[in-house]
């Protein structure tokens, strides 16, 4: 190990991590960020909220739901941008003519070839097309194959597979003595009864740890018959609001 | 090999039919096959009496049986892991500290008057363990976690080792370990360097630190 590595625009990686804990995006044109992940940048680019002036047909082309769109910003121009969020592992992915579907709060950028749709699962968002996106985790990403049953904290999101069901195991809760179990409490749990589990061909993203980043709200869904709602626990009523007026800002124009 | 690291806060384990593995509760992340996971009542070997010694000794973590057919990753917490391989050696290492281990490996209390006396006792709780630790010893693998990555060193009888107790995470082999004070007028009167207590550790073994002094 010898000191730190010191960049400059030339030698920053392109579209690529600079450590486990940043990512460069070579600029050349738009992407989307997350607010607030932009750590540091070189060149001349400009930060726009989404939803106002010409950047409103975005929100058409791109991310499919005014309610959400809120949170995030275009960035535009040319240079190097470094991304990073709290430390977490940063990892960039691309996709082919393909769909990944991540948990809100773990998704940092994307690039505009991409589009972002709510997931039929609350919580979750949906990337389909071609192009890159970067996404952070708690703990390195291991990738796996399905037929896998996911513990739900360690769950990233899933690429080309169909969406999760539940599983429930309690199988130590049958017979006479799973019967007291059960009855009593006796014994305790084993954390491990309920997961998610995948089929079908694709692949499934797990983070190393148990521990949850901070779920983004993904908006809310028409309120219709047939269309699965989100829970209010992973809905707040009142919308993310860094230092601003979020949702309230967007409809105003401001 | 039943573990297998997947990278450094990850472990891949191998599960077969007729071998136990027993495991921390809540640190599966993933598995593939047909596992089941049932909370240890007793955690961990030894029946009854063996629950009451760790209930009495405080290291009884609620452990869990993993048994079936296939493969489970575990992790906990974004902590680091090691996978250390026992072959007839006893492992000391606390019972919160413990990711998983093979069901093979013979499961233990250990007061820790019994070596060191008095100093011993005083060392745990100066290292924050508590009177007893716990043993492991067979043949078999453990996975053991650690605050920030994991350094071995290895002990030989020329050549003790002195370890911060707070960066201690566990040793093996035939080790004794005392505590050495080098409290002297500075620390009495709040100056002291923060190095007052060290673990000394002699014999012929292994002892395994974390590059950290954050407690798990």
């Amino acid at each position: 190990m010898n000191g730190p590595v010191i960049h400059d625009a030339n030698t920053l990686p392109v579209d690529d991590n600079v450590n486990p804990y940043a990512f460069s995006v070579d600029l050349d044109g738009q992407w989307f960020l997350q607010k607030g992940k932009m750590i540091a940048y070189y060149g001349r680019i400009e930060f726009h909220g989404i939803g106002h002036g010409y950047l409103d047909a975005l929100i058409r082309t791109s991310f499919h739901s005014p309610m959400h769109a809120a949170d995030w910003v275009v960035a535009e121009g040319r240079g190097k941008m470094l991304l990073a969020d709290r430390s977490f592992d940063v990892n960039s992915y691309d996709l082919e003519d393909g769909n990944l579907t991540v948990r809100s709060g773990n998704l940092l950028a994307f690039q505009p070839s991409l589009s972002l749709k709510q997931s039929i699962i609350p919580g979750f968002l949906t990337l389909i097309g071609t192009g890159k996106f970067v996404a952070a985790s708690n703990g390195p990403v291991v990738f796996a194959e399905p037929p896998i049953r996911v513990a739900p904290q360690a769950l990233v999101g899933w690429a080309d597979c169909p969406s999760p069901c539940h599983h429930y195991d309690h199988q130590y809760l049958r017979g006479v003595l799973g019967g007291v179990r059960a009855w009593t409490g006796f014994g305790g749990t084993s954390g491990e009864e309920h997961q998610f589990e995948f089929v079908g061909a694709g692949t499934v993203l797990l983070q190393s740890t148990e521990q949850l980043m901070e779920e983004i709200p993904t908006g809310e869904t028409p309120e219709q018959d047939g269309v699965p709602h989100a829970s209010p626990h992973n809905q707040p009523s009142m919308p993310r609001m860094p230092g601003q007026l979020g949702d309230l800002q967007r409809r105003f124009g401001l | 090999m039943p573990f297998r690291l997947l990278n450094s806060r990850m472990v891949e384990a191998r599960v077969v039919p007729g071998q136990r593995m027993f495991s921390q509760r809540g640190a599966m992340l993933a598995y593939k096959g047909d596992v089941s996971f049932t909370p240890s009542i007793t955690g961990g070997q030894g029946g009854v009496m063996g629950m009451i010694g760790r209930r009495i000794a405080n290291e009884a973590t609620p452990l869990m049986t993993v048994e079936g057919d296939g493969t489970v990753m575990f992790g906990h917490g974004g902590h680091h892991i090691h996978v250390i391989e026992l072959n007839g050696e006893t492992l000391y290492v606390e019972a919160d500290r413990l990711l998983a281990f093979d069901g093979s490996l013979q499961q233990g209390t250990m007061f820790m008057g019994s070596q060191g006396g008095v100093m011993g006792m005083v060392r745990g709780q100066v290292t924050g363990q508590g009177l007893f630790t716990t043993t492991l010893k067979g043949k078999g693998d453990v996975a053991v976690m650690a605050h920030g990555g994991f350094i071995e060193l290895p002990i030989t009888p020329q050549r003790p080792v002195h370890v911060d107790p707070q960066a201690y995470v566990a040793h093996r082999g035939d080790v004794r370990n005392k505590l050495s004070t080098a409290i002297g007028w500075r620390e009495m009167i709040g100056r002291g360097s923060g190095e007052a207590f060290q673990l000394e550790l002699s014999g012929q073994g292994t002892v395994y630190v974390q590059a950290s002094e954050e407690k798990l």
